[in-house]
């Protein structure tokens, strides 16, 4: 129920902005540690995200004759 | 209805005798209704007036149409009015009751033909361009990953709706769809009647992307009018054009957020980003795992030495406190004995000084018993002498008793205050005397002064 809230331009950026933090040579293990946590959560959410190969099509101007 | 309403005309007509406006308000009650578009030629007499025009519309068979419009749609059209121009009106009839003519009211003025449309393509381009529409500042950005999208062109079309569809991917869109005619008299309102729907509706949406297949001029015409420019520009969501193919430029293109060239090129545009992100993601997998492993094993590298040197800078520490312990040891040793001595040569000095004083004491104590005997031999010697002065003095003083004297006979006088009277130059005549003897005394008075 939480891929509700997911919004995978928000992770993606999250999940780049992770590997550039992870290109700087001062690395705190801690910080690291939790980052690469997060990142690989971020990563198969997006993976999640990308299997739901189906399009959904609605044709609304019908939907919205129909109201009227 | 028609048959029914010609019907209803024909009984009127029996029924009711009209006056002349009368009847011409009767017809112009159905004329009004009968909106048309018909192409003609514009004539040689063009009446303008500050806010309207009259005008001649023609065809080769010499038939005209007069119309009126109001200047506003000649003005939309960008370009000069002027005679000869092949035109459409659209509008609906009416009859000018003062003139007894025929007028067609035009709500609108199309232009036909492509170099006509290609001259009022660049004037309109040229007025849009300096009021401003087409200017990148006020161009949103296309969102880089669009999941819910508003489709807007027609479900009939040439494929380009299902071109779209198949260049788009599959990657979980949203796609609500709004049929709409692409051509015709019909697109440009309901064009942008979609754009507003999705603003006021699907205000959430990603993007709305606007599409149809190629054509000429005359088909694109409603791509290229001032009302979709100001549509597209007027929409909050971003808004992809696609329209026609590579070689089409329509004013739409220009004042949309984003021009694709093509309907597949604007699928592509919106399916690019995913298509990447879906490659990148698992490189992104593997670049943390690379990094993480990375990291584990600089901080291993950095451990073990730092370990040995830790170790080693801990010994050396150790031994040089050990050290330094041992030398405050032998400080502190040293300098115990050496107070111990201190203390030793001190207390013997004291012993020194305590038989010194007792010494002192002994000796002192003979001085004063010697003084005290020198002092009560002394003392004898002192009371002797004394004894002797004071018989000397007591042998002088019998001498000088008055009882003495008086005992030899003499007498003293005194005055009745006591005093001794050793000369009468300061007594009266009759003061009372006092005269002492020996034993006893009398009172007498002065009778007679020989000083």
């Amino acid at each position: 129920m939480t891929e509700e809230k997911f919004n995978f331009t928000e992770a993606y950026q999250e999940i780049e902005e992770i590997n550039k933090w992870f290109q700087n040579d001062e690395i705190d293990l801690d910080k690291a540690l939790k980052k690469y946590e997060k990142g690989m959560e971020l990563i198969k959410k997006c993976n999640d995200r990308l299997k739901e190969t189906e399009n959904k099509f609605e044709e609304i101007k019908k939907k919205y004759e129909i109201k009227e | 209805m028609d048959l029914g309403k010609s019907e209803e005309i024909k009984l009127l007509s029996k029924e009711k005798i009209f006056t002349v406006s009368e009847f011409l308000d009767f017809l112009n009650n159905f004329l009004t209704f009968r909106e048309a578009i018909i192409q003609g030629e514009i004539g040689s007499k063009i009446n303008s007036y500050p806010k309207y025009t009259f005008f001649n519309l023609l065809d080769k068979n010499g038939s005209i149409l007069k119309c009126f419009t109001w200047n506003e749609a000649i003005e939309k059209l960008g370009i000069i009015f002027k005679e000869g121009m092949e035109i459409k009106v659209i509008g609906y009839p009416e009859i000018r009751k003062d003139k007894g003519e025929l007028m067609f009211q035009v709500k609108r003025i199309e232009l036909v033909g492509e170099g006509a449309l290609k001259e009022q393509f660049e004037a309109l381009k040229r007025k849009l361009f300096q009021e401003g529409y087409f200017d990148e500042k006020f161009k949103k950005p296309i969102p880089r990953f669009c999941e819910k999208i508003g489709l807007i062109t027609s479900k009939f079309g040439k494929g380009a709706k299902q071109d779209f569809e198949k260049h788009l991917g599959k990657f979980g869109f949203q796609v609500f769809f709004y049929d709409v005619r692409v051509e015709g008299s019909m697109a440009l309102n309901q064009i942008i009647e979609a754009i507003d729907y999705f603003n006021l509706n699907f205000p959430y949406l990603d993007i709305l992307v606007l599409i149809r297949g190629g054509g000429d001029w005359e088909s694109l015409k409603p791509f290229n009018s001032e009302e979709i420019v100001k549509a597209i520009r007027a929409s909050k969501i971003p808004v992809l054009c696609g329209i026609g193919h590579d070689s089409d430029e329509t004013l739409a293109d220009f004042a949309a957020d984003f021009s694709a060239s093509t309907p597949t090129h604007a699928a592509k545009v919106i399916s690019e980003n995913w298509e990447i992100a879906s490659i990148e993601i698992n490189k992104f997998k593997e670049n943390f795992n690379f990094l993480i492993n990375k990291i584990f094993k600089n901080i291993k590298d950095n451990i073990i030495p730092f370990k040995e040197n830790l170790t080693k800078r801990l010994e050396k520490e150790i031994n040089s406190n050990h050290e330094k312990i041992n030398n405050l040891m032998r400080i502190l040793n040293l300098n115990f004995k050496d107070y111990f001595r201190r203390f030793e040569s001190l207390e013997s000095e004291f012993k020194n000084n305590f038989l010194n004083i007792k010494r002192l004491i002994k000796e002192n104590k003979l001085k004063i018993k010697q003084s005290l005997e020198e002092l009560i031999k002394g003392q004898n010697n002192w009371k002797r002498e004394i004894e002797k002065i004071l018989a000397q003095q007591k042998m002088k003083l019998d001498i000088s008793n008055p009882n003495l004297k008086l005992k030899q006979g003499y007498s003293i006088t005194k005055d009745e205050f006591g005093k001794i009277i050793k000369e009468p130059k300061n007594l009266k005549f009759d003061q009372k005397i006092i005269t002492k003897f020996y034993k006893g005394q009398i009172i007498s008075k002065v009778k007679k002064i020989n000083n």
